[in-house]
């Protein structure tokens, strides 16, 4: 670690983050097996098709917990938007779009990972019931277990697509952000850039974590 | 190869069931003990083991009363539900135009129970896969008729070349007049199995009057599962379209930095 890093994140986040992605990935992977015929090989790694159905169900089950644990870690910082700021840097884009000359000054998240989280949130939920019934479909109505097959592939088009959005803005489309979730420390020079205000916040509630500064106080989430 | 069909003129059967057990006997399917519940409908409903029944039925009729007996099982879809649905190929169509399952691929996910518009995939708990008529596909690969259709003994069921099959149940329903009608060929762009009616579908227990695949269906196959693989190729161009023309978000102060890692 190099002095002068700034914690952005903590390891429960982390962790957290990073069971959900890759349970996300792993239902993703394994329901393309069973969505498409020509995908069906993914299941021969795992011993058969009717292998790859139970892998995708249990893992249903991981991703359901680390969900819940996602949502209650994430929703107060991530969950709100904070009117007018986040409305005006969604006007511009957040500069990510086209040249913006000052981009209004954000919090902790921007109203993009915001409006994220939502999604994966929403998505997240949606696909965990649809799933369920989609497990025990003789359990309820044929017209309703016919409707949640509609809603679980509509909840993968909007996850699948926006895994790769997140994957090119956490890695190349935004440099230094990896990080956050690598080794949770981040430079000052990008928190300015992406979080400006609350790197101002923190620094004026003296909450800031600092590689090779004394901490005054402790950040965290009180989990 | 040509397209074949059974059809199920119900105005001959006389409920004698000896298709329901010579279906058992050639597929080597166990009965289960049975009780008397008020009908001579037995068992009560398709079963996991049990891929045609005959079902019965008793209609008033001012003075006196009709009784209907009816062949359910699978219809052979042209375009089937199941098929679309299966994730694993295990229901397929075959040479003759009918639907068949190969149990070795199926991997007991129910989805085409959900899809049938006539309810006919039956789930069994024990082997964990789905089960349901496939027409004795390996009698017609021998040039043989159905078990059904072979142990049928009024001539109830017959069984042959779909046009001939359409033909004869043209011809039979026009004999039979009044509320006579043939059944399976306006729906699913046709079903491999066709009814002629004595009376309107619609008086049929368990008979769909204007079966289809459902829209919930089409909507996900046909719509949601290429959008998926769209949606996600698209966002993936339109990354690399930004990182090549608009450029990734750099700290401004990037450079300033001491420290070489």
């Amino acid at each position: 670690m190099r002095k002068g890093l700034i914690q952005a994140t903590d390891a429960f986040e982390r962790i957290v983050h990073w069971s959900l992605a890759i349970s996300c990935l792993i239902l993703c992977i394994t329901g393309l097996g069973m969505m498409f015929q020509s995908f069906n090989f993914i299941g021969t790694i795992m011993g058969g098709l009717k292998s790859l159905k139970y892998v995708h169900n249990f893992t249903g089950l991981f991703f359901m917990a680390t969900l819940y644990f996602t949502i209650r870690m994430w929703w107060k910082e991530a969950g709100v938007f904070s009117m007018p700021e986040d409305m005006e840097w969604m006007m511009c884009a957040g500069g990510y779009l086209w040249h913006v000359d000052k981009v209004p000054e954000v919090g902790k998240y921007n109203p993009g990972q915001k409006a994220f989280f939502l999604v994966v949130a929403g998505c997240g939920v949606m696909m965990a019931i649809t799933g369920l019934i989609m497990w025990f479909p003789l359990s309820f109505p044929t017209e309703l277990v016919r409707w949640m097959f509609v809603l679980h592939a509509l909840g993968f088009v909007t996850i699948f697509a926006f895994f790769f959005v997140h994957l090119y803005l956490g890695t190349i489309g935004s440099p230094g952000s990896l990080d956050a979730m690598l080794s949770g420390w981040v430079t000052r020079a990008w928190l300015k850039k992406q979080h400006p205000k609350w790197l101002k916040e923190m620094e004026h509630e003296g909450k800031l974590v600092v590689y090779g500064e004394e901490k005054t106080s402790t950040g965290g989430h009180g989990h | 190869m040509a397209q074949k069909t059974k059809l199920i003129d119900v105005s001959k059967c006389t409920g004698c069931r000896g298709c329901q057990l010579a279906c058992k006997q050639w597929n080597q399917q166990p009965a289960a003990q049975t009780e008397n519940y008020g009908t001579y409908q037995n068992p009560p409903d398709l079963q996991s083991n049990t891929w045609t029944l005959i079902r019965f039925q008793e209609i008033a009729d001012k003075d006196s009363v009709k009784w209907l007996f009816r062949k359910d099982g699978c219809m052979h879809c042209t375009d089937a539900a199941c098929v679309k649905v299966c994730p694993s190929g295990a229901l397929h169509y075959t040479e003759y135009g009918t639907v068949a399952i190969n149990n070795e691929r199926c991997i007991g996910c129910k989805e085409c129970v959900s899809a049938c518009p006539f309810d006919i995939p039956r789930y069994d708990r024990v082997t964990d896969k789905i089960y349901k008529c496939d027409l004795c596909l390996t009698r017609i690969q021998a040039a043989l008729e159905p078990a059904c259709v072979k142990a049928c003994p009024t001539g109830a069921l017959k069984f042959g070349d779909r046009a001939d099959m359409l033909k004869l149940a043209y011809k039979r329903a026009a004999e039979l007049g009044g509320n006579a009608n043939v059944y399976g060929d306006k729906f699913v762009d046709g079903t491999h199995v066709l009814y002629v009616l004595q009376e309107k579908p619609s008086t049929y227990e368990k008979l769909p009057a204007n079966p289809s695949v459902p829209l919930s269906i089409i909507a996900w196959k046909d719509l949601l599962k290429p959008l998926s693989l769209l949606a996600a190729g698209g966002v993936i161009a339109g990354s690399f379209l930004h990182y090549i023309i608009h450029g990734p978000k750099l700290p401004d102060e990037d450079q300033n930095h001491k420290g070489g890692e």
